[in-house]
């Protein structure tokens, strides 16, 4: 307990560190009720569902694990570490510290959920939704094509998702050269690393990961090309049930200049009105809005958001 | 992962994140955007893309979106780091498989008439508060030549504002509807400027407005105000180069953009002849252009603070770089440069830019002043402290005379039509003297011209 008046005795440095020992244990306590309250309570909640927080914590587990195993192939040993190598926990710990990285896995975690969901009560194939189907059925060769390696992308997602998986290759470029300078601290720095011959790995591991990366063969890069492709026609990619839910958020983050992660957690259950006023944004009409919101049993477009353009709506999704 | 599909345009980027080559369509929305090429990429999106992928040094492809002022344009892009030994990354390869451009969309028209009310009323030199029937109420002008007006106005408050101006082709001078004098040109007594009128109706949309404002723009300046007697008002230092020079490169640009695109006839099939005037245009453009940029210089080195900053440089590096710059100019005119060799060297003590500079209108102008199918020989030579450089031509020469007249300011020695402002050799010799060293020429009528710059030697 940390107290206002002044201290009538010497200031002395052990009862100092003491007093600040007390206070940090206070502050965890504090926040001990709170935290299990929400978890209690929001148990139907999404967002912070136990399936969700495993998901989080495995995948980036796995994260670290390839890193690691990056860094031991680089080293001449071809054998990835076990998950409970001190190394691997050590960095999926820090990967956990990059918020957008977090954001990112958490956001990935929701979608696989909401896909099943989708199947279960509306039957929506989360890897052939009718768009694909028609893509796929393209005569262009290049559609058809295109269409093809999202299919297999989003059938390798839907997979990986339930091994809480999530190869280095399918993070958005920012977040891998996030995760490699991770790396490079782990390996690095001060407080050492379980194995010393493994330090000066760090950086050849994180060369050979960068130069097998592509953007562009990523399921997200996939999806943002198909419907950069699609032109004016992305209103079908704007229709979830239509859509399907990996090409929906893409077209809806594209559309908005939104993060796809925002769009993921708009698609959560009471996010109802943000994601009516992300697909006004994007300039659907009304019916077009309604098809998506039944989808999710999210409710009815709330009269409001109808009310606005798509600028005014662009505008106050931006904070304005 | 290589995609089977061609690109429908590649590019490259080098390490500075400059645009060093493209191909259409991206060249021309780079014009569009006011950028060069090589130059800066000028289409922001490609610009974060591009430095994006050259720090992360990964391969990325996103979508882009432009606007060029007519269309926007999304696209596909693709961007694959080139990496060095060290593996740093040299510069970027940029595909664009994807290409859609569409009009801008129309603004709303309510959207439309209150942006414009709001420019009226921010442009108004005169504004005044009219009842229903246009009878003026109140009266602001803050310029001195509507100043008359504005005090007779005041004290006839209650009179319609049409007593008080002349309506260009006005023959009752009743009040007319407002709607037909909305945009109506008229003259002010006390003005020479020509006014345009702007009543925005206040009210109810839809109902018969119960008021106006009035606003009174022009396309004219105000007139400066009168010069005191003894002081002549100076214009602020380094008008040129500060403040026209940037706003006139973009538009420029366009002209030559534009007109380019016209000569390639990019946008359908066209007569020979309107190419060829395309031509014309994109030349003078480009002539307007190099213009721009000696006035800015001239000012630059006409100035009191005007100072170079002279580091080691070799004559011989410069020399090489302005030939291979110029080199695609003289092959048009089948002109062979000759370049000091690879191992030669001559260090100077200079400042790089400026050399290359002087050396870049030396070998220009040996190049647009040669006949077709001649040599332009680049050599050089020590001399005591000083470094020479002499650029010698095959070309007509010059007499005495005009040996004497060439580095005057806006010499043009008769010539016209052919993109010389007369400003480059007297800009030269100016930079050359600045640098400690000089600018002459060596010619006689008949025997090609040498002109040799010298420098401090290193």
């Amino acid at each position: 307990m940390s107290t206002s008046h002044a201290d009538p005795n010497p200031p002395d440095s052990a009862e100092a560190t003491l007093r600040q020992a007390l206070a940090r244990g206070d502050a965890a306590q504090a926040g001990v009720a709170p935290v299990l309250r929400h978890l209690l309570v929001a148990e139907d909640h999404g967002l912070f569902a136990e399936e969700v927080v495993t998901r989080v914590r495995g995948t980036l587990a796995d994260l670290s694990g390839q890193l690691c195993h990056a860094v031991t192939v680089a080293h001449g040993l071809d054998a990835p570490l076990p998950p409970e190598d001190p190394a691997v926990a050590r960095l999926a710990r820090q990967l956990a510290e990059i918020p957008a990285l977090l954001a990112h896995v958490h956001a990935l975690a929701l979608e696989a959920q909401a896909a099943a969901q989708l199947r279960a009560r509306l039957g929506l194939d989360p890897v052939l939704s009718p768009l694909v189907q028609a893509l796929v059925a393209s005569p262009e060769a290049e559609t058809a094509d295109l269409a093809m390696r999202f299919l297999a992308a989003e059938a390798r997602f839907q997979r990986q998702v339930l091994a809480m998986r999530l190869p280095l290759g399918e993070l958005p470029p920012e977040l891998l050269h996030g995760a490699l300078l991770a790396l490079r601290e782990c390996l690095g720095g001060a407080g050492g690393t379980p194995h010393p011959d493994f330090a000066a790995c760090a950086e050849p591991a994180a060369e050979a990961i960068r130069a097998n990366y592509d953007e562009r063969a990523s399921r997200l890069g996939l999806a943002a090309r198909i419907v950069t492709g699609l032109g004016g026609g992305v209103v079908a990619a704007l229709q979830l049930p239509h859509a399907g839910l990996g090409l929906f958020a893409s077209a809806l983050a594209l559309a908005t200049a939104q993060h796809r992660e925002q769009v993921l957690l708009a698609i959560q259950p009471g996010q109802g009105p943000r994601l009516a006023l992300m697909l006004r944004a994007a300039g659907l009409r009304q019916a077009a809005i309604d098809e998506s919101l039944a989808a999710l049993d999210a409710g009815p477009t709330p009269a409001e958001v109808l009310r606005l353009d798509a600028a005014r709506a662009a505008q106050l999704l931006a904070g304005g | 992962m290589a995609p089977a599909t061609p690109a429908l345009a590649e590019a490259r980027s080098d390490r500075a994140d400059q645009l060093i080559a493209a191909a259409e369509p991206l060249v021309g929305l780079q014009l569009r955007c006011g950028g060069t090429l090589p130059g800066p990429i000028a289409i922001p999106e490609l610009a974060e893309l591009v430095g994006r992928a050259r720090v992360l040094r990964l391969k990325l492809g996103r979508p882009i979106t432009a606007q060029d002022g007519h269309e926007t344009v999304r696209a596909w892009v693709e961007v694959e780091p080139e990496l060095d030994a060290e593996g740093q990354a040299t510069g970027c390869r940029i595909l664009v498989r994807h290409w859609q451009a569409a009009a801008l969309p129309a603004e709303d028209s309510e959207a439309l008439i209150s942006r414009r009310a709001e420019i009226d009323r921010a442009l108004a030199e005169l504004t005044a508060r009219l009842d229903a029937r246009q009878a003026v109420l109140a009266v602001e002008a803050d310029v001195p030549d509507l100043a008359g007006v504005a005090a007779a106005m005041r004290a006839a408050l209650g009179r319609p504002w049409t007593d008080f101006v002349t309506i260009a082709g006005d023959i009752h001078h009743q009040p007319l509807h407002w709607r037909l004098l909305d945009g109506a040109e008229l003259t002010v007594a006390g003005s020479a400027r020509r006014w345009r009128a702007r009543l925005i109706p206040h009210g109810l949309a839809g109902a018969e407005p119960n008021g106006f404002e009035l606003c009174l723009t022009s396309d004219e300046p105000p007139p400066l105000p009168a010069p005191a007697t003894g002081a002549v008002p100076e214009l602020g230092e380094r008008l040129v180069g500060r403040d026209l020079a940037p706003v006139l490169r973009q538009p420029i640009a366009r002209i030559i953009a534009n007109a380019e695109t016209i000569r390639a006839k990019m946008a359908g099939p066209l007569a020979e002849e309107y190419a060829a005037y395309a031509r014309d245009i994109a030349t003078a453009g480009e002539h307007l252009l190099s213009l721009v940029d000696d006035l800015a210089d001239l000012e630059v080195i006409e100035s009191d603070d005007f100072a170079t900053a002279p580091d080691p440089v070799d004559l011989a590096d410069v020399a090489r770089r302005a030939a291979g710059i110029l080199g695609v100019r003289a092959r048009e005119k089948r002109i062979v440069i000759a370049a000091p060799a690879e191992a030669e060297t001559l260090p100077a003590v200079a400042e790089f830019r400026r050399v290359l500079q002087i050396l870049l209108n030396l070998v220009g102008n040996a190049i647009r002043y040669a006949p077709e199918e001649t040599r332009i020989t680049v050599s050089l030579e020590r001399k005591g402290d000083l470094a020479r450089i002499a650029v010698a031509d095959q070309g007509p020469g010059l007499d005495a005379e005009q040996a004497a007249r060439v580095f005057d300011k806006f010499e043009r020695l008769g010539r016209s039509g052919d993109g010389g402002s007369g400003l480059g050799l007297y800009i030269s010799r100016r930079l050359a003297r600045a640098m400690g060293g000089d600018l002459v020429v060596e010619s006689h009528a008949g025997e090609g011209a040498r002109f040799v710059l010298s420098v401090p030697a290193g």
